[in-house]
């Protein structure tokens, strides 16, 4: 049971380490709290449901197709609400901006394909086998791989493509990587697309994994990214990976053992407990404020 | 944003009746006129309107009016982003609808000690403001908007569940019992008003010049010896009572609570109705309650695309006019 509760809850920490990685990223390059990225990336798994479910499209170009689908509506959000913004006005202007755009969004989603919870197909098998003595059913394992290879091939990505690079050099000063010759708005868009994709992987495991898909999920997104990208550090990418797993797992256990009525609640006791004792997060620095 | 000169011309071209500064002996004959022909304009007005659909509309725009007010002592002249505005609402409707079905208090008990728990729980909410800043205290308050809800909505013995709580009793104020639409319109604009005093003598005091001084630059405000964490508490805690009192009108008005009065898209729709109407000015907010209101009362047979309506007004507003209708002061960088 014990060891069912903690792989289950990996795997699910796993999950949000994508979605917070695409959270932690935008976050990190404009410091702008994207409020949208939960109901974009939703949006992205619900495609994925009314091609698999509705269309019978075949996974291998349905999956993709969302996917990209998802992350070109996350870069024209960044295009349309938050774009003219940047530069000249308070960050707290492209906030408010930000969370207009979520909730039409939500509302678009919604005339679409209604509020009620959706049946997601599992899209791989569920074949239980036993490690060691301990039950483990196969689409946790391979949706723990999957998720897995995806965190390392973007890390790989970010320190080693040139793209990756001036992401990080844009995170690090936007003004001066500008001066440098890096392209920042091509930047943004990309960064932005990024984010759509990783959330819309990390929402179409969840949904396979647990058969379930609905809008509310989307708020709740955006949520769990923010705290997990809080409780790590923000914009750190380790910092993703332990808000991530603390989550998923804590999330789990207190489901499991307590009540599955407390899922939600603990992820937000946690975000006021991290936020009043350490709001850099574990792996954060603390920021001096220069005049 | 070059809409800056637009709003100088337009605030002179108003400057008569608005702007307390100018005062030439004429002004100040004109404006006083004004104000009692004002006066006079609201309170007749239930006695020649007699749709009680517009009435009643009155009544819901005088409610949001109230909270909106309180919500621009915050953000208008603070410069903080509070999402869990409707929770501190929720709070004082949910404090008076208790207080009157199960323990059989008055309206006008019920609504001062709704305002008092509102205070206790926003000072609660903002103490930490002197750690936690900016995005992290937006967050915060999400945070408290979010587990205002889950509790009103799972602790079904307290607050009803999600079906809230029904059947709360006629309020009486001095023995005189508020049923039609026009007594809630009298007690509606007497709170509107009360609201509008106090928060006026907030504000043309030292505190709601050191609130401004936060807002322009905190940093160069607490150099000039401006205690900021507690100007920021005060604020915040000040701001959220009105949204008490609103709340405690609302339960008495609708007679029937349930949490999604109060959840945070409410909030949103209160900070969007605040810089509609123009953040910082007392009076403004209204402008943008009114603007909003009729929005959504405009396209109610389309209410499923409500918050479509609401986040293209959100990010329409912000990309085109970001200091608002009446609004003193946009965000600056």
């Amino acid at each position: 049971m014990f060891w069912n509760v903690l792989i289950v809850g990996i795997m699910v920490g796993a999950i949000y380490t994508l979605v917070t990685m695409g959270y932690s990223m935008v976050y990190g390059l404009l410091r702008l709290m994207n409020f949208a990225h939960g109901d974009v990336y939703i949006l992205g798994t619900l495609l994925a449901w009314t091609l698999l479910s509705a269309h019978h499209v075949s996974p291998i170009l349905a999956i993709p197709a969302a996917i990209l689908a998802g992350g070109a509506l996350a870069a024209l959000v960044e295009l349309v609400a938050y774009r003219r913004l940047r530069s000249t006005q308070h960050r707290m202007i492209s906030m408010i901006t930000a969370l207009g755009a979520a909730y039409m969004i939500q509302n678009l989603s919604e005339l679409k394909w209604g509020n009620q919870v959706l049946p997601f197909p599992s899209l791989f098998p569920y074949d239980t086998f036993s490690i060691l003595g301990v039950g483990v059913s196969l689409t946790n394992i391979v949706t723990l791989c999957i998720a897995i290879a995806i965190i390392l091939f973007f890390n790989v990505f970010l320190k080693h493509h040139k793209m990756g690079k001036a992401i990080l050099c844009a995170s690090e000063d936007l003004t001066i990587s500008s001066l440098m010759g890096i392209p920042i708005n091509k930047t943004v868009s990309i960064v932005y697309f990024l984010g759509g994709v990783l959330g819309v992987i990390g929402g179409i495991l969840y949904s396979s994994s647990y058969n379930v898909i609905s809008i509310s999920m989307g708020f709740r997104g955006t949520i769990v990214a923010f705290t997990a990208a809080v409780i790590g550090g923000i914009g750190s990418f380790s910092g993703a990976l332990i808000g991530g797993m603390i989550l998923g797992i804590s999330e789990n256990f207190v489901g499991v053992y307590v009540s599955s009525m407390f899922r939600d609640p603990i992820i937000f006791l946690l975000l006021i407990v991290i936020l009043l004792f350490k709001p850099t997060g574990i792996l954060g620095k603390n920021e001096i404020q220069k005049v | 944003m070059n809409s800056r000169p637009a709003h100088v011309m337009h605030s002179r071209a108003t400057a008569t009746n608005r702007n307390p500064e100018h005062t030439s002996p004429q002004s100040s004959g004109r404006k006083l006129g004004l104000y009692v022909v004002l006066t006079f304009f609201v309170l007749s007005l239930p006695q020649w309107l007699t749709d009680n659909y517009v009435l009643g509309l009155i009544n819901f725009m005088t409610i949001f009016g109230i909270c909106c007010m309180g919500l621009n002592l915050i953000l208008g002249y603070t410069g903080f982003l509070s999402l869990g505005h409707a929770a501190f609402y929720g709070i004082g409707a949910y404090t008076t609808a208790i207080l009157m079905t199960r323990h059989g208090f008055g309206f006008m008990s019920a609504l001062a000690l709704s305002g008092m728990l509102t205070l206790v729980s926003a000072l609660i909410v903002s103490i930490p403001i002197r750690k936690i800043r900016g995005d992290y205290f937006c967050l915060l308050t999400i945070a408290f908007g979010e587990i205002f809800r889950l509790i009103a909505q799972a602790w079904i013995p307290f607050t009803g569940g999600a079906m809230g709580i029904v059947g709360i009793p006629i309020p009486k104020i001095f023995g005189y019992a508020i049923q039609s639409e026009a007594d809630f319109y009298y007690v509606a604009i007497g709170l509107l008003a009360f609201t509008y005093i106090t928060l006026y003598l907030f504000v043309r005091t030292k505190f709601g010049r050191a609130l401004i001084a936060i807002r322009e630059d905190e940093l160069a405000a607490q150099a000039m010896g401006v205690n900021t964490p507690l100007y920021t508490i005060l604020a915040f805690s000040i701001g959220s009572i009105y949204a008490g009192f609103a709340g405690s009108l609302l339960a008495v008005y609708q007679t029937t609570i349930t949490p999604s009065n109060f959840r945070i898209e409410e909030s949103c729709l209160m900070i969007i109705m605040v810089i509609v109407g123009g953040m910082g000015r007392l009076l403004a907010p209204l402008a943008g309650v009114v603007v909003m209101t009729l929005a959504t009362e405009f396209f109610r047979s389309f209410s499923e695309y409500r918050m479509l309506i609401i986040g293209a007004m959100m990010i329409l507003v912000l990309l085109f006019r970001p200091q608002g209708i009446f609004g003193t002061s946009a965000f600056k960088n």
